[in-house]
């Protein structure tokens, strides 16, 4: 997972983009609490700058 | 093996500058094992360079190929059409597999991906150390298995020297002293008294003080008239 994240940066997208998280299938309360948690970074962080790029090239 | 280790993504893009279609070549063998130019390699750094010149505003096409051994005429030949439709061969090969791919393709602009960085072993998972610095006359018959040419900081042939501290190395302590090590092990063989005996200065002209090198073997060497069917 460092490894992803560093190699994200290297890129030039922010590596807080991936993360992992360990928990068993019984624990769904803990589940949305992550994806409240990760949603509300990726909303912070903003469009993933390649996605835009891309739209970017399509509209040329 | 060759261990190898990948270049920076920033020096590689800044390799790349100018170049609008690139094939990025992974080799097989070493590199592969080493985990730093392999097929996977391959695909992760051009993934990686694909996506970091699109954020760029680059349009540069990204291409990979890997083949069995870079090092060798015979397996990069099958290349040579495909090799003509790139500004510049990116390739994960060891400094050999590079200058293979330069010498038997003039015309090709190859630029190194990796830095090249010993021969040696991996330690343990992830743990890659220097064991053979090719120094073209081999001792290790005289030091129970573990080369002080490779593993002394000093290079020394009579060691350890003072700077060896509770079996670790005066330059780096993360390095064992490679004269400890020698003792230790020719205790266990029963043959401790045989390092009594001074080894003389090394001749160093076998190794890289004596230029480069070349082996020539006339009873494997083709024939000048031969000609293959």
């Amino acid at each position: 997972m460092q490894r992803a994240r560093r190699l994200l940066e290297e890129i030039g997208l922010q590596g807080e983009r991936v993360q992992m998280f360990n928990l068993s299938a019984a624990m769904g309360a803990r589940l949305a609490e992550i994806a409240t948690q990760m949603t509300q970074q990726i909303k912070a962080l903003g469009p993933n700058p390649l996605g835009q790029r891309q739209g970017e090239s399509n509209t040329e | 093996m060759i261990v190898g280790e990948q270049k920076p993504l920033a020096d590689i893009k800044k390799m790349l500058n100018g170049c609008h279609k690139v094939l990025v070549a992974g080799c097989g063998t070493c590199v592969t094992v080493c985990m730093a130019g392999g097929e996977k390699e391959v695909g992760i750094l051009a993934s990686s360079l694909r996506m970091a010149m699109r954020l760029d505003g680059n349009s540069m096409e990204v291409d990979e190929v890997t083949v069995q051994r870079q090092c060798e005429w015979e397996y990069i030949d099958p290349l040579a059409d495909r090799l003509a439709n790139y500004d510049a061969v990116l390739s994960l090969a060891c400094g050999v597999g590079v200058q293979t791919l330069a010498q038997r393709f003039p015309k090709l602009w190859v630029l190194p991906g990796l830095n090249t960085k010993f021969m040696g072993m991996p330690t343990e998972q992830g743990v890659w150390e220097e064991r053979c610095q090719a120094c073209g006359q081999c001792i290790l018959d005289q030091t129970g298995g573990i080369c002080p040419i490779a593993r002394c900081s000093k290079q020394l042939l009579n060691g350890p020297c003072g700077g060896s501290q509770n079996g670790k190395c005066e330059v780096n302590p993360d390095t064992p002293c490679a004269w400890q090590l020698i003792y230790d092990r020719m205790t266990a063989l029963g043959l401790l008294d045989r390092l009594l005996q001074v080894q003389p200065p090394k001749d160093w002209s076998t190794s890289r003080d004596g230029g480069p090198r070349r082996i020539v073997r006339d009873d494997l060497r083709l024939p000048a008239d031969y000609q293959s069917t």
